[in-house]
């Protein structure tokens, strides 16, 4: 398949990644602000999600309700949230409608005004959000585990923590938004039916002559401790589990996302048939991959009745310490067969397409081909799995659980 | 069978769509629609359960199932060289073996399926208002049953009702994206022929209420809930009236996630954690459905509000700009969702299972191009918003 690839900086850092894909009528673009919730100082976790809601609270020339009037009457679906390391708007749309759109994001990123009057439902909206996550047990158990796991602020919740967005005023935000909201290492990402050369010189034009700005370090700290329980009132008790494994730009990282699929990326996968087919002791078991540019973990989820989960967590647990040396060819070709069905479907998809450009820049500084993707997962072999899991066991394991009673951890799985 | 081909699709998505649910359910067989759409996955005579998923995943298939009041629809999407596999397996499936074993270990899955979905917001509250509002109807039953009526089912109950819901006259073959149509066929001519022909699977069909059997507001009570969950429901055009394309324009313009009324009056201000209206249909019966979630001190008023937001839209309050902005925002979810096969394959396979008709993404575009004001007028004035509502608040029972 024939992809056609562009990438370009900015002198002022901003880098536009794209693709082509002129099968579609839409566009999908998403501007990546490096102001992600790794930058809220201590004592103001959710800033960064309540300076991303007030950017689009009134921008430009336009207020609140004008930006979003604007972008609906052109069909836009837009979309805003911060993550770890950014601060993203992005939105899709029927590809004619682009050129009157970029203007209103230029002005959200440049121009936001952060107005005294829209500052306190803003506050407000982002507090009832903290309170709607405290009845959703899975979002809690996994976002625990996240914070135990990894090293502060790494593992910090993006959407806030209460007593701490309560105490965020606008002065807090407008300092956050000067400087963070910048252009050195954003990223502008776009996929569909897209006309490049008129694009990257409309971006050139609204985001050219905008300073680039002061780079932010992150100063990274210890990580929590191995094992915590989350008491709540629920039928359910919710297991999560962690462990370090290489991140996205290191090579390795092929097996281990390899490895991960076999425990728990299919309805085939260890986890499922142990867990669910054969025992019945849950409905969702899973297990998956987070990366940072730097680390990475591997991450296993289940929920099931209280009286239950014991037996659930010790299945899983068994699995994972089962899965060196024991990987079968039957089982890799499946795992490389989903992923490649996965990457081809994935260009169907403006919106999927300009994520995962967006993505491996991020990661990698560079965009990979499809050509090039399918050929990383041809080359997994069960030897090369085996020896990285050889290297790299599962060890020292974060363990959460959520619900009325906490569960028994061996000390031996958790360091 | 019906397929939408595409010459730039890149994956081909396939689906049986079978005529069953929770509306076709006894007392008796409460939940076993969704009970058997999980037993479909544990084996055919052939195959295990393990085998099934072994092989799909050996396809690099995007597989699943769900279940509704009226629908139990299995889907695969591929790459187009794995097609004839995908639609084999399918096929095999929808005459599964319903082994006890399987039946005994999958019930604990269902059960555990319950108890997630009791655990979670809106902690029953949608499953209590529906009952509120269709009474001794069938579609006043929940899909998933209760923990009761899975622990009573026995397996004989399901292979019976399994003769007599998935006879081949109501299952209905759906493809979408780049697909082999005469190859589609031929497999569905070698795979599905031989199925046993079943009387014609009456839909029982009693009329379905135009307004609530129960208009008290009924309260569910979890001491650990933060926020309070409140549902409404009014009546609204069914699957077969001709407005019920405009029910859901009106349903966008009163209460999307972005830009509608709801957002602006409960959602930007911070006073709730979530506002919607949706327009819901059935083959015979619709539905506008208000969910509120906010503090439980504010619930009481903040659904008095919205009541009040839809009585104020009756009343005549709506701008020529702001209909055409939520026809803008229709028309472009339209086409967006028209690029996804996976997506058509539902619209495509339901519309031809329900109303026995195809549309194409062109044809639904030109019908939300030509709604106009009048439309959503009639509409209001023929299903009250602001009327009799079955009303069902979910929350820690302190505030209000």
């Amino acid at each position: 398949m024939k992809q056609t690839l562009h990438s370009t900086t900015l002198d002022n850092g901003i880098t536009l990644v794209g693709e082509r894909l002129p099968d579609l009528e839409s566009v999908a673009i998403a501007f990546h602000c490096p102001a992600g919730a790794v930058h809220d100082p201590q004592g103001q976790c959710g800033l960064a999600t309540l300076a991303g809601e007030m950017c689009l609270r009134g921008a430009g020339d336009r207020d609140s309700r004008q930006i979003v009037e604007d972008l609906e009457s052109a069909g836009v679906i837009l979309s805003q949230g911060v993550s770890t390391t950014h601060m993203s708007f992005s939105g899709a749309m029927v590809a004619r409608h682009l050129p009157d759109v970029l203007p209103i994001y230029a002005d959200l990123l440049r121009r936001p005004r952060l107005p005294d009057e829209e500052f306190s439902g803003a506050r407000q909206m982002i507090l009832q959000n903290l309170a709607g996550i405290e009845d959703d047990p899975a979002h809690r158990t996994v976002a625990m585990l996240r914070r135990i796991h990894c090293p502060t602020p790494w593992g910090m919740p993006t959407e806030g923590i209460t007593t701490d967005v309560e105490g965020i005023d606008i002065g807090h935000v407008r300092t956050f938004v000067a400087r963070h909201v910048q252009p050195r290492g954003m990223i502008i990402s776009i996929a569909g039916r897209i006309d490049w050369d008129d694009f990257a010189s409309r971006i050139g034009r609204l985001f050219g002559d905008w300073s680039p700005g002061t780079a932010s370090p992150v100063a990274t700290g210890p990580r929590g401790p191995f094992v915590a329980h989350v008491p709540h009132d629920s039928q359910q008790t919710h297991i999560a589990l962690g462990w370090s494994v290489p991140p996205y730009r290191d090579d390795a990282s092929h097996e281990a996302t390899a490895a991960l699929a076999i425990l728990g990326g299919g309805m085939s996968s260890r986890l499922f048939t142990e867990v669910r087919e054969r025992r019945g002791l849950c409905y969702s078991v899973s297990a998956g991959y987070q990366t940072h540019r730097d680390f990475a973990n591997a991450l296993c989820y289940s929920g099931t009745s209280a009286e239950r989960a014991q037996e659930t967590l010790d299945v899983m647990l068994a699995e994972i310490e089962r899965l060196p040396g024991t990987i079968t060819a039957e089982e890799l070709e499946r795992v490389k067969a989903r992923a490649k069905s996965g990457l081809v479907m994935q260009q169907e998809s403006s919106g999927a397409r300009a994520g995962a450009i967006a993505r491996q820049w991020y990661h990698l500084g560079t965009i990979r081909t499809l050509a090039d993707e399918l050929a990383r997962y041809d080359q997994l072999s069960v030897p090369a799995v085996e020896s990285w899991l050889a290297a790299q066991p599962p060890r020292d394991l974060s363990v959460v659980s959520l619900g009325r009673e906490p569960l028994e951890v061996s000390p031996a799985i958790s360091a | 069978m019906i397929a939408e081909t595409s010459g730039s699709a890149l994956s081909t998505s396939i689906g049986f769509f079978v005529k069953t649910g929770s509306r076709d359910e006894s007392h008796e067989l409460w939940g076993a629609s969704h009970f058997l759409e999980h037993m479909v996955f544990k084996g055919t005579p052939e195959f295990s359960g393990d085998e099934i998923n072994a092989r799909f995943d050996r396809m690099g298939a995007s597989i699943n199932a769900f279940t509704s009041e009226e629908d139990t629809v299995y889907y695969a999407t591929v790459l187009p060289d794995q097609q004839h596999e995908a639609v084999d397996l399918l096929a095999r499936m929808m005459r599964p073996a319903l082994r006890e074993s399987d039946f005994d270990t999958e019930k604990l899955v269902i059960l555990e399926e319950i108890r997630m979905y009791d655990d979670q917001p809106p902690f029953g509250a949608d499953d209590r208002c529906r009952a509120a509002f269709f009474g001794g109807h069938p579609l006043a039953r929940s899909v998933l049953g209760t923990v009761d009526s899975i622990q009573a089912l026995p397996v004989a109950a399901m292979r019976d009702y399994h003769r007599r819901r998935y006879a081949p006259g109501t299952i209905v073959l759906a493809a979408s994206g780049a697909v082999d149509f005469a190859a589609l066929v031929e497999s569905a001519r070698r795979l599905c022929s031989e199925w046993e022909p079943a009387p014609a699977a009456s839909r029982l069909i009693p009329e379905p209420p135009r307004e609530p059997a129960v208009r008290a507001t009924e309260r569910i009570v979890r001491p650990s809930a933060a926020l309070d969950y409140a549902v409404r429901m009014v009546a609204g055009p069914g699957e077969q009236h001709p407005d019920r394309h405009a029910a859901r324009l009106l349903s966008l313009l009163l209460g999307d996630a972005s830009g509608s009324r709801l957002y602006w009056a409960l959602i930007d201000t911070g006073a709730a954690e979530q506002a919607a209206c949706i327009h819901q249909d059935y083959l015979d019966a619709g539905l506008f459905v208000t969910q509120l979630s906010c503090d439980s001190a504010d619930v009481d008023e903040l659904l008095a509000r919205i009541v009040e937001i839809y009585g104020a839209a009756a009343g005549g309050g709506i701008e020529q700009a702001e209909f055409e902005r939520a026809q803008n925002k229709l028309a472009s979810r339209v086409v967006l969702s028209g690029e996804k096969p996976r997506r058509r394959l539902f619209d495509v396979g339901l519309e031809w299972s329900h109303l026995g008709v195809y549309r194409s993404v062109a044809d639904n575009l030109g019908i939300v191009e030509s709604l106009s004001l009048d439309d959503i007028r009639r509409v209001l004035a023929t299903w009250p918003l602001d009327g009799p509502a079955a009303s069902v608040i979910a929350g820690s029972g302190t505030g209000g």
